[in-house]
């Protein structure tokens, strides 16, 4: 008779879940070392290249810096919208609607930084909060499905920043593609190339975890989203709670357009989001519900996507890129289920019955 | 003793439909049936009777085929049978119409017949599969319209294509699990009738019911089950109500009065706390599903609430707590109106609530203990100042109430749902009762515990009737209530039917009332 030798815990200690995810991604890049090796490539080669272009080097660094910024933010956006038991699909339209309105203060006001920056944070974070608000009433009125509108949103905002910046807001002066002109003012810079929207992604972040714990919306927000009966149970405003976290969700994602716009690539252009809505799902599934997590899972993804830039180097396409980005997310989802799982002890009655026998 | 009764008019030899032959069948812990023995003849409507828990619906799970029996036979038209799964009892010609209908919502009914059932054309058009809906329908004297989305029936009707469904499968035997539940009456008498019609053509029915009055309506013979056990089965024309009821509910009832407050204890105040006004709730469908109920809750008293479940308990509980917003009626907290249905305002005046499914919804199982048992005072210093929700302070909260609770707990920043059901309930208990400085609303706060620990909370509910709290015990175990109440009522269809003193109750009469007996007709039946 099978008997199972081994028991699911309900909760995976975190512990484990770190030890299977570093065995995760060793495992998946020796895979991807063979699968390297067998198409020609030098496997220690390129690692030793991706080292130096991501963490060994001070220009790798400060590239990773750049990727991480907007990935913190939406991977807190997505993050804070699942505490209460939300999916904000729609980060990189928000993305895109943060980067559209913050251009449009740097195109349509004329001022010093001092002045035009706030106004564009302003706009920025407005902008994404207005586009996740048609899905955020729906969802809080009439129960729609926020994944498919945000979801759908996307496309819309994507296609607004084509025609943008290819119609009215096209680059004039330098006759750039799929482009406006450069705005005028900048996020400063802190360290390199990397602005200070580095560090205060950071700090949102902690600001986030705080939050959640430290707070009563907080803990309104964690209660609504582990059982919403429960939350009603207790009088708690679900509704309103739901409104709240969606609309800062999609602010957060909205800075993150901003801070691209006004940090990195100083002006608005068409696919600049980049799939950093898309990835921050990523990264928030990688932290697990955890804002503080999110930092870690950032970088990782940074890591990823800088890695991929240094192979597309040394003539791998794209797609490969996109499939060691999977492998490592699958092996690392697989890692995350198997740490539930705990060996039985030996002292089961099936190791006596075993034991008789021989004796 | 247990000779098989065979009523008149039935050739000699004529083997049962059903007969079932020293039933067991055993959960982790609960016995839910042992030595049962039924039999049911063709041309027979066979109600089957018993308390929630009684071993009803597990001894119809054993004959569809959803359960398999540990101890004792089934056999069918002579034969002796198993059921693996419930296909085979299907085709034997078992069907089962469940309370809560098995349809397809977004389905047509002809699409809901044909669902699942082998008969069904390999290709089948709608058409096709209405005609042969309509020839079924007519067949069997169920009238359905077989091209209407189900989401769009009435109850009654979404209930003739259950049955229909089951019929076209060619049941012999059809089991009813509390079919009148969810009809209005005029629906029940074209469901009798109908039922009727099948009997006529030989074969049986098996209905589960708490009706008492509708059993003595419909069935032929009745069966009684009380712990897991038949009591006996009778022939329904030598039965009557109250002899019924007494049957079903009358287990040896130890009375023990636990009403004698210690010295110093708070008197029955004579102010009520909290008043209902002929409050009545309707259900999304519009069905009343309390009606017209008026009530005083006294400080320092304690108030049973019996009735079988199902029938307004849950509306009752959710109107005093502000789950739910009345229809109409009016409610009062010290005199003063209460307008709106705000839990959070309901707590905040000193209502706790101990929910009948509190583990999924007065929880949040991924939590950590400590954010459970801050649940109800996350708002209000120590642990809510400024908008701030101080961890350290909820966590000596959660301490507390672990301490009280009698609940060993080595890590609190461990999910709630790590704990057994039993300790997660205790934690609620306790939780509810610290914030119980008015009202506490209990509703079946000992179910699924062991002796001992339901001696312990029915002393939580004493104590805190010695504070002066009023409480309000919903139950279905009547020698809780009769030995911890003040005064009892019992619920029957969303009424109150009747609120009585617990220290002269009789159980006969509760009894009665439970099965839907109008109070004045008990009083005029006592005087005869």
């Amino acid at each position: 008779m099978a008997t199972r030798a081994f028991q699911r815990l309900p909760t995976a200690p975190a512990g484990r879940i770190l030890m299977l995810r570093l065995v995760a991604i060793i495992l998946s890049l020796f895979i991807i070392a063979c699968v390297l090796a067998l198409s020609g490539h030098s496997p220690l080669m390129l690692a030793e290249l991706i080292i130096h272009s991501t963490l060994g080097s001070r220009f790798g660094l400060e590239d990773l810096a750049l990727f991480m910024c907007p990935l913190l933010l939406t991977g807190a956006a997505v993050t804070v919208c699942g505490t209460i038991g939300l999916w904000n699909i729609g980060a990189e339209g928000q993305f895109y609607a943060g980067a559209i309105a913050a251009t449009g203060v740097a195109l349509g006001v004329h001022g010093s930084a001092l002045t035009v920056l706030p106004l564009m944070t302003i706009a920025g974070i407005v902008g994404g909060m207005a586009w996740i608000t048609v899905p955020t009433l729906a969802r809080a009125y009439a129960g729609v499905n926020e994944i498919i509108t945000t979801l759908l949103l996307n496309f819309i905002a994507s296609l607004l920043t084509y025609y943008l910046t290819t119609g009215p807001w096209r680059d004039r002066i330098s006759g750039a593609q799929v482009s406006t002109q450069r705005i005028s003012v900048s996020i400063p810079e802190m360290w390199g190339i990397v602005h200070w929207g580095f560090p205060v992604a950071i700090v949102i972040v902690i600001g986030l975890a705080l939050v959640l714990s430290r707070t009563r919306w907080g803990y309104e927000i964690r209660i609504g989203g582990a059982n919403p009966e429960a939350a009603r149970y207790a009088g708690i405003p679900v509704r309103l709670r739901i409104i709240s976290v969606m609309l800062l969700s999609g602010g957060l994602a909205g800075l993150a357009g901003m801070f691209e716009v006004a940090g990195t690539v100083h002006r608005l252009q068409g696919g600049m989001a980049n799939n950093f809505g898309y990835l921050g799902i990523v990264v928030a599934v990688l932290a697990r519900g955890s804002c503080l997590n999110v930092i870690p899972a950032a970088l990782l993804m940074a890591l990823i996507l800088d890695s991929g830039i240094v192979m597309q180097t040394q003539q791998l396409s794209a797609s490969v890129i996109l499939a060691i980005t999977g492998l490592i997310l699958f092996m690392i989802a697989i890692g995350d289920e198997l740490a539930h799982y705990r060996p039985l002890a030996r002292t089961t009655p099936q190791g006596t019955a075993a034991g008789s026998k021989v004796s | 003793m247990n000779k098989p009764s065979n009523p008149n008019g039935r050739a000699p030899g004529t083997p049962p439909v059903l007969q079932l032959r020293g039933i067991g069948k055993f959960f982790p812990g609960v016995i839910a049936n042992k030595d049962v023995d039924l039999d049911v003849w063709p041309g027979e409507i066979h109600a089957l009777l018993g308390e929630n828990g009684a071993g009803k619906s597990t001894l119809m799970n054993v004959v569809t085929g959803i359960y398999q029996p540990e101890e004792g036979e089934i056999i069918l038209d002579g034969y002796g049978q198993t059921f693996a799964s419930p296909q085979d009892a299907i085709r034997a010609g078992i069907g089962m119409v469940h309370q809560h209908f098995k349809l397809v919502e977004a389905f047509t009914v002809a699409e809901n017949i044909h669902l699942g059932w082998d008969e069904a054309p390999r290709i089948a058009s709608p058409a096709v599969m209405e005609a042969r809906t309509q020839e079924i329908s007519e067949r069997f004297g169920f009238p359905v319209r077989p091209d209407a989305r189900v989401c769009d029936l009435s109850a009654g009707e979404q209930q003739r294509v259950e049955i229909l469904r089951v019929l076209a499968r060619k049941a012999r035997l059809l089991i009813m699990d509390e079919p009148t539940a969810v009809l209005t009456p005029e629906e029940t008498r074209e469901l009798f009738r109908a039922l009727r019609a099948f009997r006529a053509q030989g074969n049986a029915v098996i209905i589960i019911s708490h009706k008492l009055d509708e059993v003595m309506e419909i069935s032929d013979r009745v069966s009684i089950l009380r712990g897991g056990r038949k009591i006996g089965t009778f022939n329904t024309a030598d039965c009557n109500p109250s002899m019924l009821a007494a049957t079903m509910v009358g287990r040896d009832i130890v009375r023990r009065d636990m009403r004698t407050r210690p010295e110093g204890a708070a008197p029955i105040a004579p102010e009520p706390i909290m008043q209902l006004r002929h409050v009545s709730v309707r259900d999304d469908r519009g069905v009343e599903t309390l009606r017209d109920v008026s009530l005083d809750l006294h400080g320092g008293e304690i108030l049973g609430i019996a009735g079988v479940a199902g029938n307004g308990q849950r509306e009752l509980t959710h109107v005093l707590t502000g789950l739910m917003a009345r229809t109409s009626g009016e409610i009062l907290l010290d005199g003063a109106l209460v307008d709106r249905a705000d839990p959070a305002l309901f707590a905040a005046a000193g209502v706790g609530h101990i929910p009948e499914d509190r583990l999924r919804s007065a929880l949040a199982p991924s939590l950590s203990i400590t954010a459970n048992m801050a649940l109800r005072e996350y708002a209000q210093p120590p642990i809510g100042r400024h908008g701030l929700y101080d961890a350290t302070a909820a966590g000596a909260l959660a301490h507390d109430i672990a301490g009280l609770a009698q609940v060993n707990i080595p890590d609190f920043a461990m999910p709630i749902r790590n704990l057994s059901g039993g300790n997660q309930q205790r934690l609620v208990a306790r939780r509810e009762i610290r914030i119980a400085s008015r009202v506490l609303v209990a509703a079946y706060p000992a179910r699924g515990l062991d002796i001992g620990a339901i001696a312990t909370m029915l002393g939580y509910l004493t104590d805190l009737r010695d504070q002066g709290v009023a409480v309000v015990f919903i139950s279905e175990d009547l020698e809780d209530l009769l030995n911890v109440s003040d005064r009892i009522g019992v619920m029957f269809h969303g009424r109150l039917m009747s609120v009585i003193p617990a220290a002269g109750a009789d159980i006969a009469t509760i009894g009665m009332l439970m099965g839907g007996r109008e109070p004045a007709d008990i009083q005029a039946g006592a005087a005869q």
